[in-house]
């Protein structure tokens, strides 16, 4: 291979937004950026690369093989972040700890993950989203969805499915049959996978009877709309799994208020593989696209890792999955405006660009000439660049 | 680009053994297209009425077109689906293409113990599988991934062991090698992507109770 073929290479996982692309990524988040500073969501900005210690406090162990490491001159551990709720809880939890709660952030930005590229998903990825830090309320949760599911609409996607669980629904059931905490485990874990042939298998190995082998058995298979709210209470026993379900129904009422509910199914199943979870969890889905859009959920806990207790949730939608499932359902974005293309007779080159600073304050986008052109060298420029009009300057 | 519609649910059926018994199975609840078989020079097999697609490809690739949502749900040896590592939601257990997964050796060159073979070549067409196997003995080997006659890698002196499937062991015996120790047992599994699993709940749900149904009451017989 020549030397400059590997120059012109990109490493594994990156891309390039080529001018098409990157206008409509950038119109895209303008969207959101927009949207959620309406809902009352501040931006924040945090560092791409933190401390690897910061990043997997709590539970981002579990993502640490697939996180981009490197040292410092100190030869202390850095990462490129992995995800934005991190580091915003550790700014939440140092800088923004005496701001008055609630404290209602959002993002734009890369991340990166060391791992297979999907569809939609290189290593280097961006996410957009919100964390609604200082309420454990149902209502904290249904807002969040709603701003989701209209971050979506405002997009143009039209359809997409939000499904809806409750990660103290299965800890309760857990508690019911007091299966020990390796067991467990391994149980979600099948479960999460909806590895339904070794979750039956486990199942078999434990002493449980025949019932309640068959009950955890089904649980993955709780998908669909109220009704299964109501079987669900059926088999909840526990204070927990009944509270689980108390506060789903709640976030459900509220969803019907913001007009999202018809969006809704309920999935009482394990649906994140985050650990962090500890109530309500989401994910969106579009057919078409086989990996989800857009996920989130309560996470109580990770705030009081990094010392300052306080109940939190949020979610995080794929830009790029998003931009896919535009293209692949025909609903791409506008195209980049051109307006003008403004070129000049030899030594007229100072009424063109006044000329052109005129059109921009009308709001025009204008392009220059490069230099002065003839007219017909300037029609075959503003063809080829695909500009609606041709301005003259002789 | 074609991709799976909401009306449509789409069945990835791997070439090979797996084929008629699939396809019966699935004749079994309905699920049927006119022309579906293997040798089927139509890469996609349509029931309008029914609003099924069938595509038929090769046995390694259904995992990937099931992971991608290209196929809602398909069927595929368990030994293929842990060697993809693909992220597939895993239905039911077919019960039918039962194989056997091990490590083999010549029958000359056995030694006392499984550790003993630790830092030697190992001749496979599951390295990924192989590699999850030894890691969890605390060994360190060397994988070749061969393709096809894995059996020959120990004659030629390619490696000093296999790791490969074996239904009746004849193939074994015929080349003198020996299973020494047992890595795992694997079916048919149906599976599903994980979007489609909750986009077309219902008939997938419809679909694995009906074939959950047919596969106890074979078993009842």
């Amino acid at each position: 291979m020549q030397a400059n073929d590997i120059v012109l290479e990109i490493p594994y996982g990156t891309r390039d937004f080529l001018p098409h692309e990157a206008a409509e990524k950038r119109q895209l988040e303008t969207t959101l950026a927009d949207l959620f500073a309406s809902w009352g969501y501040d931006e924040i900005v945090t560092p791409t690369i933190e401390y690897l210690d910061t990043l997997t406090m709590g539970n981002g162990h579990v993502l640490e093989p697939h996180m981009f490491k490197f040292f410092d001159k100190n030869n202390r551990t850095l990462a490129l972040r992995h995800e934005m709720t991190t580091p915003i809880a550790r700014v939440a939890a140092s800088r923004l700890k005496d701001e008055t709660l609630p404290l209602k952030l959002s993002y734009i930005s890369s991340v990166y993950r060391y791992e297979q590229t999907q569809t939609g998903r290189q290593c280097e990825f961006y996410q957009a989203g919100v964390e609604f830090m200082g309420s454990g309320t149902a209502a904290a949760d249904a807002e969040v969805i709603a701003l989701a599911a209209e971050g979506l609409r405002r997009t143009g996607l039209q359809n997409f499915q939000i499904c809806l669980g409750q990660v103290d629904f299965i800890n309760g059931i857990m508690q019911q049959f007091q299966l020990d905490d390796a067991m467990q485990t391994k149980i979600k874990a099948a479960m999460e996978q909806r590895n339904l042939v070794g979750l039956e298998a486990l199942l078999e190995q434990t002493t449980l009877a025949k019932s309640a082998r068959e009950l955890l058995r089904r649980l993955p298979l709780l998908h669909g709309g109220e009704a299964v709210l109501a079987q669900a209470y059926d088999i909840a026993v526990t204070e927990q799994s009944r509270r689980a379900l108390d506060n789903l129904a709640a976030i459900y009422h509220l969803l019907e208020e913001y007009g999202v509910a018809g969006q809704v199914q309920f999935d009482l199943g394990v649906i994140r593989d985050f650990n962090y979870y500890t109530g309500m969890v989401f994910e969106v889905y579009t057919p078409g696209l086989g990996f989800p859009l857009c996920g989130g959920g309560r996470y109580d806990h990770m705030l009081s890792d990094f010392g300052s207790a306080c109940p939190a949730t949020g979610f995080a939608l794929g830009i790029e999955r998003i931009m896919l499932s535009l293209e692949r359902q025909g609903l791409r974005m506008p195209q980049i405006r051109k307006d003008i293309y403004l070129a000049y007779a030899p030594g007229k080159l100072a009424a063109a660009l006044h000329k052109a600073q005129e059109y921009r304050q009308q709001g025009q986008v204008v392009e220059l000439a490069p230099a002065a052109q003839s007219e017909r060298e300037a029609a075959d420029y503003q063809t080829g660049k695909a500009y609606q009009k041709l301005v003259y300057i002789s | 680009m074609v991709i799976t519609t909401m009306d449509y649910l789409t069945i990835a059926l791997p070439k090979g053994k797996l084929f008629s018994l699939s396809a019966d199975l699935f004749a079994k609840i309905g699920y049927t297209a006119e022309g579906l078989s293997e040798k089927s020079r139509k890469l996609v097999i349509s029931n309008e009425e029914k609003k099924i697609k069938f595509i038929i490809t090769k046995t390694a690739d259904v995992p990937t077109y099931v992971e991608y949502g290209a196929a809602d749900i398909g069927v595929i040896g368990k030994d293929v689906l842990m060697e993809s590592g693909q992220d597939v939601y895993e239905l039911l257990d077919l019960g039918f293409g039962r194989c056997h997964l091990m490590m083999a050796v010549p029958r000359q060159q056995k030694r006392a113990d499984l550790a003993s073979y630790a830092h030697t070549r190992v001749a496979t067409k599951f390295p990924h599988i192989a590699e999850r196997f030894f890691n969890s003995k605390g060994m360190q080997m060397e994988y070749i991934k061969l393709n096809g006659s894995i059996e020959l890698g120990p004659i030629v002196g390619l490696s000093e062991s296999i790791v490969d499937i074996v239904e009746t062991g004849a193939t074994l015996r015929e080349n003198n090698l020996e299973e020494i120790v047992p890595i795992m047992d694997a079916t048919a599994r149906l599976i599903a992507n994980r979007v489609s699993f909750r986009l077309k709940f219902d008939r997938i749900h419809q679909m694995v109770e009906d074939l959950r149904y047919i596969l106890e009451s074979e078993v009842k017989k």
